[in-house]
């Protein structure tokens, strides 16, 4: 509760033009956010750049946001988005040069071999390869450990949709994670 | 396979991915970046309503300004010429009209004059009319007399001839043969 209100009092600051007000929302949340960006986009590791992104729309926007949900919800939120534009740029670009490799005749399954090598590397690709209405939900509830209140307002779903996307998340995960049990 | 078994398997693959690299997130850039960002919001508008009204300028000299006007002031020039040549060709044709209308009545003028010329005169028909009469008359009272020897029905048709037209050259033939026949019994007297 105190963190709300600590929030408000920084969203007011801002608005009022006290930009120092933004540096001590970045301090207190770009961990989590790099976090969540870090796991929406499969783990790369290197996620200043969006995180960046992320924190440029939440400065454009602050003075906008109307306090409907807290601020980490709302950064989450951006945090989603901003993910879901840098995979889709990303897999443009990856379609481009699959296409180019398709043309030189590498196989594919090299690159599928050294991946697979790591047990968790294989749960990570597993769940880096859901789509994305399956991803974000299972990151959200699974890994950042987040209630499905917050959840659903983030993702802007009900409760019910999000109990069946997770549902179908882990029928899909299955498949994959079902051997690594056995190990 | 359980949920809590996915749950653990997730969260140790995502602990055995390793902590991310600290971020750094610079607020000096986010500074920057917003600035031009604002700026391009406030800027745009500006320019494209900059670009519009050059455009609209460049639209009004082309259509509006020095040569569109004098193309105007020759279109009214023009449309004043039409004008003038419009009301003089009304007035010829008005002209060519009346004369035509002139020319109309007197051919049918001349053509009642000469249905008028074709009707004989009644004075001169009565006239002719007249002559025959006297003529018939004086005809028989001479045929009466000379071929009949009816002197006394002859004298009368002469005397009749004479008093109903006194004027006529045939009364004036009735006169003589009136007198001719006197002098006849004068003479018959006499002898």
């Amino acid at each position: 509760m105190a963190e709300i209100i600590d929030d408000e009092l920084l969203i007011e600051q801002f608005r009022r033009g006290d930009e120092s007000a933004f540096e001590r929302i970045i301090e207190r949340y770009s961990a989590d956010v790099a976090a969540l960006a870090n796991r929406l986009l499969g783990w790369p590791g290197e996620v200043e750049d969006v995180t960046q992104e992320i924190f440029l729309a939440a400065f454009l926007g602050l003075k906008k946001f109307r306090c409907e949900c807290s601020l980490k919800s709302w950064l989450f939120t951006i945090t989603i988005n901003k993910c879901r534009t840098n995979r889709y740029k990303r897999w443009l670009r990856l379609r481009r040069f699959s296409k180019e490799f398709d043309k030189v005749g590498l196989p594919s399954a090299c690159e599928e071999h050294v991946i697979d090598a790591d047990q968790s590397s294989r749960v990570r690709r597993a769940v880096s390869e859901l789509p994305a209405k399956y991803r974000e939900p299972v990151v959200l509830r699974y890994l950042q450990e987040l209630g499905t209140d917050e959840i659903s307002r983030i993702l802007g779903i009900s409760k019910n949709t999000l109990h069946v996307r997770l549902s179908r998340a882990r029928k899909r995960l299955e498949p994959e994670l079902a051997g690594l049990i056995e190990r | 396979m359980t949920e809590d078994e996915i749950i653990k398997l997730l969260q140790q693959a995502d602990k055995t991915a390793g902590g991310i690299a600290p971020v750094r997130v610079n607020i000096t850039a986010i500074r920057r970046r917003a600035g031009r960002r604002n700026m391009v919001i406030l800027v745009a508008p500006l320019a494209a309503a900059a670009l519009i009204m050059v455009a609209l300028s460049i639209s009004a000299l082309m259509f509006r300004t020095a040569e569109p006007t004098r193309e105007q002031e020759k279109i009214a020039l023009l449309e004043t010429q039409i004008k003038q040549l419009q009301a003089r060709t009304d007035a010829a044709l008005g002209l060519i009209q009346e004369v035509l209308e002139e020319e109309r009545r007197k051919s049918r003028l001349d053509e009642l004059q000469a249905q008028l010329a074709s009707i004989p005169d009644p004075l001169e028909e009565v006239q002719n009319q007249i002559d025959k009469t006297a003529f018939i008359l004086v005809y028989q009272a001479d045929r009466l007399y000379r071929e009949l020897n009816q002197t006394d029905s002859a004298v009368e048709n002469y005397n009749r001839v004479i008093e109903l037209f006194p004027e006529n050259r045939w009364a004036k033939v009735a006169r003589q043969r009136l007198s001719e026949i006197q002098n006849k019994k004068n003479l018959i007297k006499q002898i």
